[in-house]
């Protein structure tokens, strides 16, 4: 009478949608946009003005995303991710940020450029974002059947042509059984509450329903299972899996690599604001090139209390008011040469689809010597 | 190894604010009910369950922020009775903590060195004079640097904040240290680091831990023993590496299978509905799988061998009717686990 079996429990794992059975990607110029690129970013360079003067927040950062698919962003706090989605959504206020160069087409209309008007028509449907704290992005004063259900008659009345809106009643159903799916357990109870009244996971779970329910086809979460429970967790990336069946792009921002190996077709891995290492997620975590990678790696734990101590890097994140000269990782890095404290590497191809920014990385060899 | 802490039939309830009527209060909810284990000298106790169950209630108890409704805890030996200051001021002179939320645990307006020293006025028995002896000795161990102890918190990343309350907590030497999921908030280079700096502290300062975290990765890394808890019950208790390869409790087998790792491919379908404890008996009955007519008592403590014990009917093989203790006494046991007086009926 035992529940899973481990037998039956790989069995399902290898058969879980999406993960295994990768579609080979084609080889295609990023440049060629509309041919599957949803999203293209180039240099993209933001700072933030105050009073004590000008911080770097993003440098040169460049990023693309295609149809269906899964990018990850990966980094500590402080590399950039939050930014880099605020960004993207023209959610960064004007002071303090300002964007000092690079674009970000969004089917082929720079989101930089376009008017407040504008860029409303695109947020929801064509780009929305899930945040880390969900008390932000919810409505204090209205209950949560209204506030998804706002959600779902934007997405009808912007369909081509227009869908017919649901009456009260299949709306109502729609989102019972939408909650249901993210675990909600009496997800009639759940729609009369108001945020304040629920959970944090809860909230969470209805920010991400809202983003769910308008299909957009560029989402962007931020964190968006910290703090979940690993069912709860397992239950949203599997939801986020079958989103990019249907054809949605996922930007997924995370600093826990065990996510990001989850559910990521690609990821990039960030650090003080700028792109380190970039490639197929399961050569990237294998087979890091960067030292960086290898130590957020190595940080995972793993094995039990017997387990020798975990390798990391001595010291503390950057600090962006503050950074070093040459390869802003070098302070915290152990394979550190002179070269690496003078001038700072660029992100280059090392061999196909695998981007680095290290110079200890060597592009003949094709690996980290 | 000898137990430090006793924890026998440990019950805290908590009064609904909602009241029904006018002078009739609202039904009360057990955060911990009938909780019962042991910690040794030296050893990490690990104690896992998701949100809401019970698992910061039993860390605040062990540091008499909470009273038990029932219950005893008895530490090295003596048994505290709450009411009594001396009690509760031999537990506090023993016991320290550390909380997840490295921000809201230290008082911004003071510097790193006046929220360490509070803590040695508090204990009274340090003599002035041995202050920055003693805030010398344990900075350094857990890691923070002088410069730091002019700064205020706010100056200060997160791992050096919680490093801080390490560093507070064990100024004055203590026999257990609570972590109240003491790494959630940090990032994982950082956890690793911190993770680390636990590890070596506890073999030089001879502590024991209770360990308290939802990540089963964490985990599994740091504790000798492991206890799972479900809406304020303990499943199932035994060495850690035995409960993470054979887990037992249906609940433990979902929980473990649901980890994620870097090496594990793919998802596991998560269950249908949110957990809902029942009101009665087992309360992993109303999710669980396997669950039967007999799930509507309250399961007895099985012994699985070498201290391995899983509050479930599925390996109770006593008939239904079979009344008095089923386990041997808790010292053939080798004093693993209390074993709580169950009624079956």
């Amino acid at each position: 009478m035992v529940v899973d079996n481990p037998g039956e429990t790989d069995a399902r794992q290898t058969l879980a949608p999406g993960i295994s059975s990768r579609p080979p990607e084609a080889a295609r110029p990023p440049e060629e946009s509309g041919n599957g690129t949803v999203l293209d970013i180039k240099d993209l360079t933001i700072d933030f003005v105050s009073v004590d003067g000008r911080v770097r927040i993003l440098n040169g950062v460049s990023l693309n995303a295609k149809k269906g698919e899964v990018v990850g962003i990966v980094g500590e706090s402080g590399s950039g991710k939050t930014t880099l989605g605020l960004a993207i959504l023209g959610l960064l206020d004007s002071p303090p940020a300002d964007i000092v160069s690079g674009t970000a087409f969004f089917e082929g209309k720079d989101l930089l450029k376009l008017k407040p008007a504008e860029l409303e028509k695109v947020h929801g449907t064509g780009i929305n974002m899930v945040f880390q704290e969900p008390l932000d992005s919810l409505n204090p004063v209205y209950t949560v059947e209204t506030q998804i259900g706002e959600a779902l008659k934007v997405q009808r009345k912007r369909q081509d042509p227009p869908a017919a809106q649901e009456t009260e009643g299949e709306t109502k159903n729609l989102i019972t059984d939408l909650l249901r799916n993210l675990c909600i357990d009496k997800p009639e109870e759940v729609l009369e509450r108001y945020p304040h009244e629920l959970s944090g996971g809860m909230r969470q779970r209805v920010a991400i329903s809202i983003s769910i329910i308008e299909k957009p086809r560029l989402m962007i979460s931020d964190e968006p299972t910290t703090g979940l429970d690993a069912y709860v967790q397992n239950r949203i990336l599997g939801m986020f899996s079958a989103q990019r069946k249907a054809g949605e792009t996922l930007l997924y921002i995370t600093h826990d690599l065990t996510i990001a190996s989850q559910i990521c077709d690609r990821i990039y891995i960030m650090y003080a604001g700028r792109v380190m290492e970039a490639g197929e997620t399961r050569g990237v975590l294998q087979e890091p090139l960067h030292p960086y990678t290898s130590t957020l790696v190595a940080s995972v734990p793993q094995g039990f209390e017997d387990a020798p101590p975990l390798s990391v890097q001595l010291g503390e994140p950057p600090d962006l008011r503050n950074l070093p000269h040459g390869c802003k990782f070098n302070p915290r890095c152990p394979y550190a040469k002179d070269v690496c404290k003078e001038t700072e590497p660029k992100l280059e191809e090392i061999f196909s689809r695998r981007y680095a920014a290290c110079w200890r990385v060597d592009k003949e060899l094709g690996r980290f010597s | 190894m000898g137990d430090l802490v006793e924890v026998e039939n440990l019950t805290v309830a908590f009064r609904s604010k909602r009241r029904e009527g006018l002078f009739r209060s609202g039904p009360s909810l057990k955060a911990l009910d009938d909780v019962s284990l042991t910690i040794g000298e030296n050893e990490t106790f690990g104690l896992t369950g998701e949100t809401g169950s019970g698992k910061s209630t039993l860390a605040k108890v062990l540091v008499a922020l909470y009273k038990p409704t029932s219950g005893t805890v008895r530490f090295l030996g003596r048994e505290i009775d709450y009411k009594n200051r001396k009690d509760i001021a031999f537990l506090r002179q023993n016991v320290g903590i550390v909380f997840q939320d490295p921000v809201r645990s230290l008082n911004p307006s003071l510097t790193v060195k006046e929220v360490i020293t509070e803590a040695l006025i508090a204990a009274k028995s340090i003599p002035k004079k041995d202050y920055d002896e003693r805030i010398n000795f344990i900075t350094k161990l857990v890691g923070v640097t002088k410069d730091l102890l002019p700064r205020r918190p706010r100056e200060l990343s997160g791992g050096q904040r919680q490093r801080i309350s390490l560093a507070r907590a064990l100024v004055v030497p203590k026999k257990l240290l609570v972590l109240d999921e003491p790494t959630s908030a940090l990032d994982v280079s950082i956890q690793a680091q911190v993770l680390n700096t636990l590890k070596r502290l506890k073999s030089e300062l001879n502590m024991s831990y209770l360990f308290i975290t939802h990540d089963i990765n964490v985990i599994k890394y740091v504790s000798h023993r492991l206890g799972v808890l479900f809406y304020g019950r303990l499943v199932e208790v035994g060495d850690t590496r035995t409960v993470d390869t054979e887990p037992k409790h249906p609940y433990t087998q979902s929980l473990i299978s649901h980890v994620l790792t870097l090496k594990k491919v793919g998802l596991q379908e998560a269950v249908v509905s949110e957990h809902r404890p029942a009101p009665s008996g087992c309360r992993y009955r109303i999710v669980c799988p396997a669950a039967f007519e007999r799930c509507a008592a309250v399961p007895r403590w099985v012994n699985l061998g070498s201290g391995h014990l899983v509050s479930c009917f599925l390996y109770d093989h006593s008939s239904k009717k079979e009344n008095g203790a089923l386990l041997p006494t808790t010292a053939a046991m080798g004093g693993d686990l209390r074993v709580p007086p169950h009624d079956p009926s």
